[in-house]
C-alpha cells in the first residue's frame, strides 16, 4: 500500500446535515487547492491519540478547494465519531490524509447503479454527483428512514433530479427497496455500486449474484462480522531475513510484527483499509484466513492483510 | 586566499526551510529556525525520531538540496519525462533549498549557515517513498542529485536569506 501525504487541514464549515450527523469541510491553510479526490475516495482523519479513522469524501469530487465528509454519530462505536461531533469546531486542525479510492467508477461502464443506505451514501453521493456533471447514464437508489433523516438528500435531489429514486421504511407510506428488481442481468456495460449497512449490502450482492464477474462493486464500513470465528495460534516467515515468529490466538500478526520491529504501515486495524496489505507465500498444507473486507479474491490470491488476517499453519510474508 | 586552491570560492543563499513532524506529513515552510547540534531542526521529524528512516544509522541531522535543481527539473532537463516536473518547495521534503552551493562536492566538508555549522556527510539518494506519496514521477530525474545529508556540528538560529560559506 502506497503511503500518502498527510496535510494539516482546518475545519472550515461544520453543519447538521440529519439527526447525528455532521457534514464538515476541511481546507488548507495556505494552499488553494488540494490533491484531487476520484468519486468514491476517502481520507484519513488522525485522531490526537493516534488512532485513525477513515471517511468518504461526499463532495464534489471536481471541487478541489476543500475535502467534505458526513459522519454519523455512533455512541457505540469505537470513538471516531464522537471525536469528530464533540471536537471538531470551525478553526480546528486536523491531520488528513491525500485520498485513497477502494471504490472506484468502473472506466468501462456504460450505465451505472448507485444503491445507497443513511450514511452509506457518502461515497455514493461523490459518484453521483461526478456522473450527473459528465452527462452519463445513472440511476440513485437512496434508502432512508424517512426524508428528515436523509443526510445530503436537497444537494443530490439538485444534482440529479429524477434519476434519484427514495425509499423509505418508515414513515406514513413506507416504500422499501426491492433488491430483486436487480436480479435479471443488466445490460452489457452496467456497473453496480453500493455502500451500506451489511444487511443492505448483502441482500443486493445476493440478489445480483448472477451479473456479470466484475460488474458489482460494494464498499465496507465496518469489519467482516464473523462472530463465531476462533483464532488459532500460526507461524509467521519474513521472506527478507528468514525469521519466524510465532503468533500467539490471542494477537494479531501485525502486533507481533510491530514488537519484532517491522514497521509495516496500518490504519484501521479492522481490515477495512489495506492500509497493511503485503504480500505471501504459503507453504504446502497450509492456508491463509482472510479476515478482511479490503482484499478481492483476485489480490487474496497473494496478498493478504496482517491486522486481522491469519494463517493456518506457516505463512511468509514478502516484507 | 585568491589565488590559494584550497580555498574553496562560493557563496550561496538559504531560500527555503521546511520542517514536517513526522513521516509522510506535509512539510511545513519556516521563516527562521533552530539547528539543534548532533540531532536536527526543531520540530522536524529527524530531530523527534518520527522520520521514515529514523531508525537507521546514516547521519540525518539535515538535508539540503539545490534550488538549481528544481530548475532544472521545471525546465524537463535532461528531458527524461514527456513534461517539466514542477515541484513546488518543500515537496522534495528536504529541509534546506539552497542555492549557489555545490552540495556533490561538500561530503566531509565543514561549512557555515547562519550562526549554525554543518557537515556534509552522505550524498542523498532519491526514494520511491517520496514518488509514491507524490504520485509523480520523481525518482529517475533526481539520481544523482538529490541534495546531501549534513550532520549539525554547531547548533544555532537559521534564517531565510542567510549567507551560506564554506569554512
Amino acid at each position: 500500500m502506497t503511503p500518502r501525504l498527510i496535510m494539516k487541514l482546518e475545519v472550515a464549515a461544520v453543519a447538521d446535515a440529519a439527526p447525528g450527523v455532521r457534514v464538515l469541510t476541511f481546507r488548507h491553510r495556505l494552499r488553494p487547492a488540494l490533491p484531487e479526490p476520484e468519486p468514491g475516495a476517502h481520507v484519513d482523519l488522525h485522531l490526537p491519540d493516534g488512532r485513525v479513522r477513515q471517511y468518504s469524501l461526499c463532495g464534489d469530487p471536481a471541487d478541489a478547494t476543500g475535502y467534505t465528509i458526513a459522519v454519523k454519530l455512533e455512541p457505540e462505536g469505537r470513538g471516531g465519531s464522537r471525536w469528530v461531533h464533540q471536537q471538531l469546531q470551525p478553526g480546528a486542525v486536523v491531520p488528513v490524509s491525500a485520498p485513497r479510492n477502494h471504490f472506484r467508477l468502473a472506466d468501462e461502464a456504460r450505465q451505472h447503479v448507485l444503491v445507497a443506505g443513511g450514511i452509506g451514501i457518502t461515497p455514493i453521493a461523490a459518484m453521483a454527483r461526478h456522473l450527473a456533471r459528465c452527462g452519463a447514464a445513472f440511476e440513485l437508489h437512496y434508502c432512508v428512514r424517512d426524508e428528515a433523516s436523509a443526510p445530503l438528500l436537497p444537494e443530490l435531489q439538485a444534482a440529479c433530479g429524477t434519476r434519484l429514486h427514495l425509499w423509505r421504511s418508515g414513515g406514513d407510506v413506507p416504500s422499501r427497496f426491492d433488491p430483486h428488481r436487480l436480479s435479471p442481468p443488466p445490460q452489457p456495460g452496467t456497473h453496480l455500486y453500493c455502500c451500506g449497512p451489511h444487511r443492505l449490502v448483502d441482500a443486493v450482492l445476493a440478489a445480483t449474484a448472477g451479473w456479470p464477474t466484475g460488474s458489482v462493486h460494494v464498499e465496507h464500513f465496518a469489519p467482516l462480522y464473523d462472530a463465531g470465528f476462533v483464532p488459532e495460534a500460526f507461524q509467521l516467515g519474513i521472506a527478507s531475513t528468514g525469521a519466524t515468529l510465532e503468533v500467539p490466538a490471542g494477537r494479531s500478526a501485525l502486533d507481533v510484527l510491530r514488537e519484532h520491529g517491522f514497521m509495516q504501515p496500518s490504519s484501521c486495524g479492522i481490515g477495512v483499509c489495506g492500509a497493511c496489505e503485503c504480500g505471501y507465500r504459503v507453504a504446502d498444507g497450509s492456508t491463509v484466513i482472510h479476515r478482511d473486507v479490503a482484499l478481492d479474491d483476485t489480490a487474496r490470491a497473494h496478498r493478504m492483510t496482517p491486522c486481522v488476517s491469519r494463517a493456518r499453519g506457516r505463512v511468509v510474508l514478502d516484507i | 586566499m585568491p589565488g590559494d586552491d584550497r580555498t574553496p570560492h562560493w557563496r550561496g543563499t538559504l531560500l527555503h526551510i521546511h520542517v514536517a513532524p513526522a513521516a509522510s506529513y506535509e512539510m511545513e515552510p519556516l521563516d527562521e529556525a533552530t539547528l539543534i547540534a548532533g540531532r536536527g531542526i526543531e520540530g522536524d521529524r529527524y530531530c523527534l525520531g518520527t522520520g521514515t528512516y529514523s531508525k537507521l544509522p546514516a547521519v540525518r541531522d539535515v538535508t539540503l538540496i539545490e534550488s538549481e535543481v528544481l530548475e532544472a527539473l521545471a525546465r524537463n532537463d535532461p528531458p527524461l519525462q514527456d513534461a517539466p516536473l514542477l515541484m513546488e518547495p518543500g515537496e522534495h521534503r528536504r529541509n534546506l533549498t539552497v542555492r549557489g552551493v555545490p552540495l556533490a562536492h561538500l561530503v566531509g566538508v565543514r561549512f557555515r549557515i547562519g550562526e549554525a555549522v554543518l557537515r556534509g556527510a552522505r550524498l542523498n539518494f532519491p526514494c520511491r517513498y517520496l514518488e509514491q506519496l507524490l504520485g509523480r514521477p520523481v525518482y529517475q530525474p533526481l539520481y544523482n542529485r538529490s541534495g546531501i545529508n549534513c550532520a549539525i556540528e554547531q547548533g544555532g538560529r537559521i534564517r531565510v536569506g542567510d549567507r551560506i560559506e564554506p569554512l
